[in-house]
């Protein structure tokens, strides 16, 4: 990407301009959080339920007496890498068979777009409930649920994108040149679907962070005492009336986080003139 | 049009017999069978190896896994899903009643978040690009960004911590009368249709750009028809049709905000029904839930693309893809 382009992105809206600050902060304290955090995040520091403000806790401790800072600023880590490995791993394979079924067509394309019909049928929180009972609560369990669950969206949008680029000149002539169907597919194809491919895993990415933490909510995500946004909302439920903090600083934050992406996702799909907007499967 | 009818249908029953090998297969994949699931660890190093085999023959898991797969999705078809493992109580009779309440919500739900997400998506798709545009368009990013957990929370909060004027937790029993349900059940919709008023009227407003855009709208100011008779006669209409397409999304999405909040304020729906499944590891009725929501999906989808076919000039003489 140019710079002129990168420049033209960040100025699109000052929403664009917000949302790539947000990101950055919450991406920056994530990557670096655990170089300055004085208790560990699971770890039994000081007295239940400590008043924000007490000397060595910041913002004093939650129900079993861990820091409230030390987790909150951990909170964001496990949903954030689970979210982004699952929609790497959705559209780098999704887009793959996208593309292969728009090249190669005929009844391969069929059943690929039949099984995606199939999986989108099923809510997303449906299925991973199935997962759960099936194969039980584990980070690389959710990674992959979370990967599969995204994958046939992210393959339809790219498949019809990949659909309008198999008709042009250079794929053509690429096959009488004699290429194989694989050379064509990627050397050819994908190279030529990657803006897509780079919006769908932006759009995916900040869906999959708000399901991974409503999962986590549910008790169907990341399990205690990993600290996680989602799952600390859920614990604080009980103290709201005393310590309407430990709910309202997670909420804060998965928000926060959340907004940004959405907003820089969309300055980046207007800059490239795509549409981020539409409803996502 | 028939034979495009007829295919639609044909296809919806295949995807329906397809999600049943899915969600059956989901819990049968893993080595071992439903029994490693059903008991824990301790039970099986007390238990007798014939024990265990009588346990296999009642569940019926000695039989192959096709022909397991075939006697449940024989039974699923017409709404028998098999017992639970505890108690040995129908599944169906376990989520009619949660069943009813979740549909109850959800349609209390679509019937207010409809006319309001094509009121908003048609005013800034009117007046795109435009001040009115720009702010509604980023307030529905924000509203779609935080959690349906979050929103319901905060209302909590607001609205039974602070100003206590509704009850935090729901205190009805499933079986209660839908009246009675209702009543308790404003901020859970009040949270559910903030979400998805803002992920409603952002499909809505590109539908309603892509119809204002269109040829047919052109002839008409062409032709000196006023503009809110254009608006109201011939665009919107129009502009419906593409976000119908949406339906499966729409439907889907809104089952999953319901789980979500029945479980945030303990309203006694298939949701929480899901939740409390999933902790006592009980299979069937997990299979059941999921396979209903996905054939309520499938369903909606069929009815949206019918409806599509039968509405549209446009589609009505094309080969439906």
């Amino acid at each position: 990407m140019s710079e002129k382009s990168m420049h033209a992105i960040l100025t699109h809206s000052p929403g664009t301009a917000i949302g790539v600050t947000l990101v950055a902060i919450h991406l920056i304290s994530a990557l670096f959080a655990p170089l300055f955090i004085p208790y560990g995040p699971t770890e039994l520091a000081g007295p239940s339920l400590l008043a924000p403000g007490s000397p060595g806790f910041p913002l004093g401790t939650d129900i079993i007496g861990r820091d409230y800072l030390t987790r909150l600023v951990m909170g964001g880590r496990t949903s954030i890498f689970v979210a982004m490995l699952g929609a790497l791993v959705a559209v780098i394979i999704g887009g793959f068979i996208g593309v292969s079924a728009a090249y190669i067509g005929g009844l391969f394309d069929d059943v690929i777009m039949r099984l995606v019909d199939t999986k989108l049928s099923i809510p997303g929180i449906l299925f991973v409930a199935l997962c759960v009972v099936g194969f039980g609560r584990s980070i690389p369990v959710l990674t992959v649920v979370i990967a599969i669950n995204y994958m046939p969206g992210a393959l339809r949008i790219i498949r019809s994108q990949a659909l309008t680029q198999v008709p042009l000149d250079y794929v053509k002539s690429s096959r009488l040149r004699g290429e194989s169907k694989l050379s064509v597919i990627v050397r050819e194809l994908c190279p030529n679907v990657l803006e897509v491919v780079v919006v769908e895993f932006a759009i995916r990415t900040s869906s999959a962070i708000l399901s991974v933490s409503a999962l986590s909510f549910l008790g169907l995500g990341i399990s205690p005492p990993t600290p996680d946004w989602g799952l600390m909302v859920y614990e604080g439920i009980r103290q709201i009336y005393f310590a309407p903090w430990l709910v309202l600083l997670p909420a804060f934050l998965i928000s926060t986080l959340v907004i940004g992406l959405n907003f820089a996702t969309d300055g980046l799909a207007n800059a490239l003139g795509l549409d981020a907007a539409r409803g996502l499967d | 049009m028939l034979t495009a009818i007829l295919r639609r249908i044909g296809l919806s029953l295949l995807i329906i017999f397809l999600v049943a090998v899915l969600v059956f297969s989901a819990t049968e994949v893993l080595p071992g069978d439903a029994l490693d699931v059903f008991l824990t660890a301790d039970d099986l190093m007390i238990m007798e190896p014939e024990q265990i085999e009588a346990l296999r023959r009642e569940f019926g898991l000695d039989k192959p896994a096709v022909a397991r797969f075939l006697q449940w999705f024989s039974g699923a078809v017409v709404g028998d899903f098999g017992v639970t493992f505890i108690d040995k109580t129908p599944v169906s009779e376990v989520i009619w009643d949660p069943l009813l309440n979740s549909f109850l919500l959800g349609l209390v739900i679509t019937l207010i978040a409809i006319p309001i997400a094509l009121a908003i998506g048609s005013t800034t798709g009117y007046f795109r690009g435009r001040k009115p545009d720009t702010i509604v368009s980023s307030l529905a990013i924000i509203g779609y960004s935080i959690p349906d957990f979050v929103i319901g929370t905060l209302l909590i909060m607001a609205f039974a911590v602070w100003i206590p004027l509704f009850p935090a937790l729901i205190f009805v029993f499933a079986d209660a009368p839908a009246l009675e349900l209702l009543k308790v059940s404003l901020l859970p919709t009040v949270t559910v249709i903030i979400g998805h008023v803002a992920h409603l009227s952002r499909l809505l407003r590109a539908g309603f750009i892509e119809a204002m855009n269109c040829e047919f709208v052109e002839r008409a100011r062409l032709s000196g028809i006023p503009e809110k008779r254009i608006v109201f006669r011939h665009a919107l209409p129009a502009s419906v049709i593409p976000s119908l397409n949406s339906m499966a999304l729409f439907i889907a999405g809104l089952l999953n905000g319901l789980i979500v909040i029945e479980k945030v304020f303990g309203y006694p729906g298939l949701g929480l029904q899901l939740i409390e499944a999933v902790d006592k590891r009980e299979v069937h009725v997990v299979q059941a839930i999921a396979f209903i929501g996905a054939v309520l999906v499938i369903c909606m989808n069929l009815l949206a693309d019918l409806s599509i076919i039968i509405l549209d000039p446009r589609v009505r003489s094309h080969k439906h893809e």
